[in-house]
């Protein structure tokens, strides 16, 4: 365990953007991804910015809008009356996250930047592909609840409100970009860069914008049990009028959008996955089935 | 009088040779015509306030003046030889009070604690003592070990090709298998794969050790506070009576908390060398890999049968998985003694691995034995084409197969009867269809021990307030036993168990109790109990008697009451005993052994309902009908709850638990709750729950263990369920969506 060092409290996104400047910063919204990454080793941070305090909680809805600042706790996001009306598909899939505790601490913010599923990824005694080693010690070993697609590393991302907001078609902000599509946020890891998560040093998400109200949108997942449990697929499907967008996670490095038609394609499985292949066509059947059959209102 | 007797005890299957002090005790029976109250009726946990409300003390939770923290270096490798490691450096950092390593020869039951040639991932190194966390953990930095990576062995392949064995192969035959296999009408071959079940205490494995010069305290998180003892004193080789081990309150230990282990040794070779109190308490990692599992096992059967059904013939066999050490639970004694069978042979191999030793688990080599070898049965069912509930019947057997004695009682057919009718079993196959989920209903059997014995003792003390203290050697694994406990004193004195003040979990204030394993700690205590609370009885009689001018004989107790039999005379207890002033009535009880030439065995049968969804691959218990003759029950609550915990721990074995060790680097991948998935609250099913509650007439108070048998019969149940569903067998548990979706594929 490698103690941390310090902790910064900002009051504001300027304030957070300046102490996240020093090197080897980390943004945190609830801790609860980053804490138990720091416990096990796989992250030293030299200092952990705090940003609860930096004024991103506020929910606002504007003609059909939704705005979700990055430090609504997830608890909060389930809780909001609209969110639970109108975006059904965000309303489920912040309910499952993680436990009640989980979610009672962790933000929207924190939950979208959280780092990929992965045992061999996130043990303390092994240094992986995606940290910087030279195996991917998933596709040597046990990857029974990686991904579907092939790649330098097969873990997977595993946002539950990622997987919603990409069905959404939302928006992401960061205190050096405006309102890039969520996608954006993401990349699949390469040699030269060994995350998924397309942030640059010292950036951080501060708000999440839905542009539109779906007609319908529904989640559909399969856990590893009853509740808390992270998804070991997810998928999300949202219909604006005749078109129907779906994104899924727990199949790739990112959360990925899926053809309507056609949601395996570029999906093959590893030797270990392919079982999700069928899961997955299920959950995008089931979700599919839910958002053409009636309007919501 | 009082005599030293020899007698044996089955713990898990083994037997143990003892010697017990014996007193005379002229406790009467319970009488049968009459209903002991308060046994029987539902009584709150004596210790529910204080659990509920945080005031209970865990050994996590001891701070005492003074006290260090320790921490353990781990090898990250399976198998390796350290060939560096700077104990020097860990002792110059500040705070640091003692440093121990592999040469300072800290033995656990004989072998090292400590080692520089590190035999599975998690295996100890070296241990530090700091005043702080923070600098322990800067001590185990300092220390710089160096590694020399060795070849490991983690998978069951690689293990049979080394052949290494823990411990002895076991063989056993009787009649001639093969010859009856080969003259059968019937014959199936199955083979099953059961996974590593880890026990996960939500307290880990801790302790706190306090070393001082006119004696040792370790405070423990343990199911055995006397087996702690003995352990601290071998360790140290000290005189026992200068070791004293507390529990006060733990946090689960479901058979992996036997004594104060390796952590109660460590902790005190700590205190013994920074001469202050330490505190060592794992990590959620170290308790997923150090502190023990149920045995994976790859079980191979054949049976053979006549074409009425008569089971003519059992060939099982079973590698067993044991990790580094451990000691080898009875996987094969579902296929030995659960039903009549003349010709059985049993081969086990237990295999050596580069990972941490194994450790007992709730019904340890039972549970997954019954899981295995009752969906054997299945199989003969549906090769002989007959109701696999009739087939068990029809097998049934009325004494112990494997050597004719008699049971001290069996009410296994009343079980099946009952568990038949709560369930529904005459109308299961209505419940399957060929649509997305689909549904079954399943069975399996429940074979066990429990029948406790010698030596047990308690003690009772009544003053003035008639608020009687009974003191025990026991330790509360969670059970509720201490509450059961009190409740038979109370059956004797006629004060309500809440008033009873129970003292508990001290070596030094309490006579020997028995470890809570086996299933056997009540049934250990209780006769103890309700001798001493007798004696205290007939002692209150005699003064009230003379008190009231009534002959002792026409006085009975009862609702705190001293009454006349003939009703005259209803008076307060406490208008005896508050004449005794400073005086005590003291009594103490002992257990008598069980009856010679008899086996002692509990039963029951469990039914699963499950549901399928056939495209997602999920699967969720909806309803298990448990049935179990266990012989007097206590306390009706208490019971239920150790049934709704163990069913719930079946199906944490049948749908999510499994350890996984990854092959390459034979690390353990899922040791932590993000991975490791033990059930929620949302998989509990609905439990119907009935015991026969028929007291054992040979055994003294009637009552036989139930903390293991009710895990038992569940996985197996929900794998005749699935099977029943989806009309494919799974022969791998955890049933997790892929394996699910790889058989249907």
């Amino acid at each position: 365990v490698i103690p941390v060092g310090r902790l910064g409290f900002p009051e504001s996104v300027r304030e957070a953007s300046e102490q996240l400047q020093e090197h080897g910063a980390c943004a945190m919204g609830g801790g609860t991804d980053l804490l138990t990454q720091v416990q096990r080793g796989i992250a030293s941070p030299s200092v952990i910015v705090d940003l609860r305090g930096a004024g991103l909680d506020s929910l606002e809805h504007e003609n059909g809008a939704l705005r979700v600042g990055a430090g609504v706790r997830v608890a909060d996001l389930a809780a909001d009356p609209i969110v639970r009306e109108r975006f059904g598909v965000l309303f489920e899939a912040a309910e499952h996250v993680g436990t009640r505790q989980l979610r009672e601490m962790g933000t929207v913010g924190g939950n979208l930047c959280q780092r990929v599923r992965c045992w061999y990824f996130r043990h303390p005694d092994l240094t992986c592909w995606l940290r910087g080693g030279e195996d991917c010690y998933a596709q040597l070993g046990d990857h029974r609840k990686h991904g579907l697609e092939p790649g330098d590393c097969i873990s997977v991302a595993s946002s539950d409100l990622a997987c919603a907001l990409l069905a959404l078609e939302a928006q992401v902000s960061t205190n050096l970009r405006e309102r890039m599509p969520l996608a954006d946020l993401y990349r699949n890891p390469s040699a030269e860069w060994r995350s998924n998560l397309a942030l640059a040093s010292g950036e951080f998400v501060t708000l999440v914008t839905v542009p539109r109200t779906p007609d319908i949108s529904a989640y559909e997942r399969l856990g590893e049990r009853g509740e808390s449990s992270f998804a070991l697929v997810g998928v999300a499907a949202a219909r604006f009028g005749e078109r129907i967008a779906m994104a899924a996670i727990g199949v790739s490095n990112t959360p990925r959008a899926l053809a309507p038609g056609n949601p395996l394609e570029g999906l093959p499985g590893l030797p270990m996955t392919g079982w999700k292949r069928t899961a997955l066509a299920a959950l995008a059947a089931d979700a599919t089935t839910r958002v053409t059959r009636a309007p919501e209102s | 009088m009082a005599r030293l007797v020899r007698t044996e005890a089955v713990v898990e299957g083994r037997v143990e040779e003892r010697f017990a002090l014996v007193e005379d005790d002229d406790t009467p029976e319970y009488q049968p015509e009459r209903r002991p109250l308060p046994l029987g009726v539902e009584q709150p946990r004596i210790t529910g306030w204080a659990r509920v409300s945080g005031a209970a003390r865990y050994t996590s939770d001891i701070r005492l003046p003074g006290m260090l923290e320790a921490l353990v270096l781990r090898s990250p490798h399976a198998r390796a030889n350290v060939t560096s490691l700077d104990l020097a450096a860990a002792r110059a950092v500040p705070g640091v009070h003692a440093v121990l390593g592999p040469d300072d020869g800290i033995l656990f039951e004989g072998g090292p604690i400590l080692s520089s040639e590190p035999y599975y991932a998690g295996a100890a190194i070296a241990a530090i003592a700091a005043g702080s966390r923070e600098r322990a953990e800067q001590a185990l930095v300092a220390l710089s070990p160096v590694y020399e990576p060795q070849p490991f062995v983690v998978d069951l392949a690689g293990a049979m090709e080394r052949q290494e064995i823990v411990g002895e192969a076991l063989e056993e035959t009787r009649g001639d298998a093969e010859g009856a296999l080969a003259t059968a009408d019937v014959v199936i071959e199955s083979a099953f794969t059961a996974p590593a079940q880890v026990q996960h205490a939500l307290e880990t494995h801790c302790a706190v050790a306090d070393w001082r010069a006119d004696g040792l305290t370790v405070w423990s998180s343990t199911q055995g506070i006397y087996e702690g003892r003995d352990q601290l004193a071998r360790a140290f080789e000290l005189e026992s009576d200068f070791v004293r081990v507390v529990c006060e309150y733990m946090g689960g230990g479901f058979g992996s908390k036997w004594g104060v282990g390796v952590e109660g040794v460590l902790a005190a070779a700590l205190s013994r060398a920074a001469t202050r109190p330490v505190r060592l308490v794992y990590s959620r990692r170290e308790e997923a890999t150090v502190t023990g599992f149920r045995t994976p096992a790859r079980f191979e059967f054949r049976l053979g049968a006549r074409n009425d059904g008569t089971l003519e013939a059992i060939d099982a066999q079973a590698a067993v998985e044991m990790g580094s050490g451990g000691i080898l639970f009875p996987v094969l004694e579902p296929a030995r003694s659960l039903y009549a069978c003349a010709n059985v042979s049993l081969m086990v191999l237990p295999l050596r691995q580069n990972l941490g030793p194994s450790e007992s688990f709730r019904a340890p080599g039972v549970m997954e034995g019954t899981w295995a070898f009752e969906q054997a049965m299945d199989e003969l069912a549906e090769a002989l084409d007959v109701d696999p509930l009739e087939l068990r019947r029809f097998n049934h057997t009325a004494v112990e197969p494997a050597d004719n004695t008699p049971y001290t009682s069996k009410r296994l057919l009343e079980c099946y009867d009952r568990a038949a009718d709560l369930a529904g079993w005459a109308a299961r196959d209505a419940l399957r269809s060929d649509g997305r989920v689909r549904r079954g209903m399943g069975l399996a059997s429940q074979y066990w021990w429990g029948g406790g014995g010698p030596p047990a003792y308690a003690e009772i003390r009544l003053g003035r307030d008639a608020r009687p203290i009974l003191s025990i050697g026991i330790q509360d694994l969670g059970t509720g036993v201490l509450t059961a406990a009190a409740m038979i004193a109370a059956e004797r004195l006629g004060i309500a168990p809440d008033r009873f003040s129970v003292k508990w979990g001290d070596t030094s204030s309490s006579a020997h109790g028995p470890g809570s394993g086996g299933s056997m700690t009540l049934a250990s205590i209780a006769p103890a109990v309700r001798a001493a609370a007798h004696t205290v009885r007939s002692e209150l009689l005699e003064l009230a008697g003379t008190m009231y001018e009534i002959a002792p004989a026409d006085l009975t107790l009862e609702n705190d009451q001293i009454i006349s039999l003939d009703r005259t005379l209803a008076r307060p207890i406490t208008d005896v005993t508050s004449h005794l002033g400073d005086a005590s009535i003291i009594a103490h009880g002992s257990r008598g052994p069980n009856p010679d030439g008899m086996t002692v065995n509990t039963f029951g049968c469990q039914i699963a309902q499950v549901a399928v969804d056939t495209l997602t691959g999920r699967s969720w218990v909806e309803r298990v009908v448990a049935v179990h003759d266990v012989g007097r029950v206590v306390n009706p609550l208490g019971a239920r709850s150790q049934v709704e915990g163990g069913v719930l721990q079946g199906i944490g074995f049948a749908l999510f638990e499994e350890r996984v060790v990854d092959p390459t680097t034979g690390s353990v991948v899922n040791a932590g709750f993000e991975d490791y998935k033990l059930p929620t609250m949302s998989d509990v099913p609905e439990i119907v729950c009935e015991l026969l509650d028929d007291p054992d007439p040979n055994l003294p108070t009637g009552i036989k263990g139930l903390g293991e048998p009710p895990i038992i019969p569940t996985p197996g149940a929900i794998g005749n369920a699935l099977s029943h569903a989806l009309g494919v067998r799974l022969r791998e548990a955890p049933y997790t969506p892929r394996r699910i979706l790889e058989a249907l594929a």
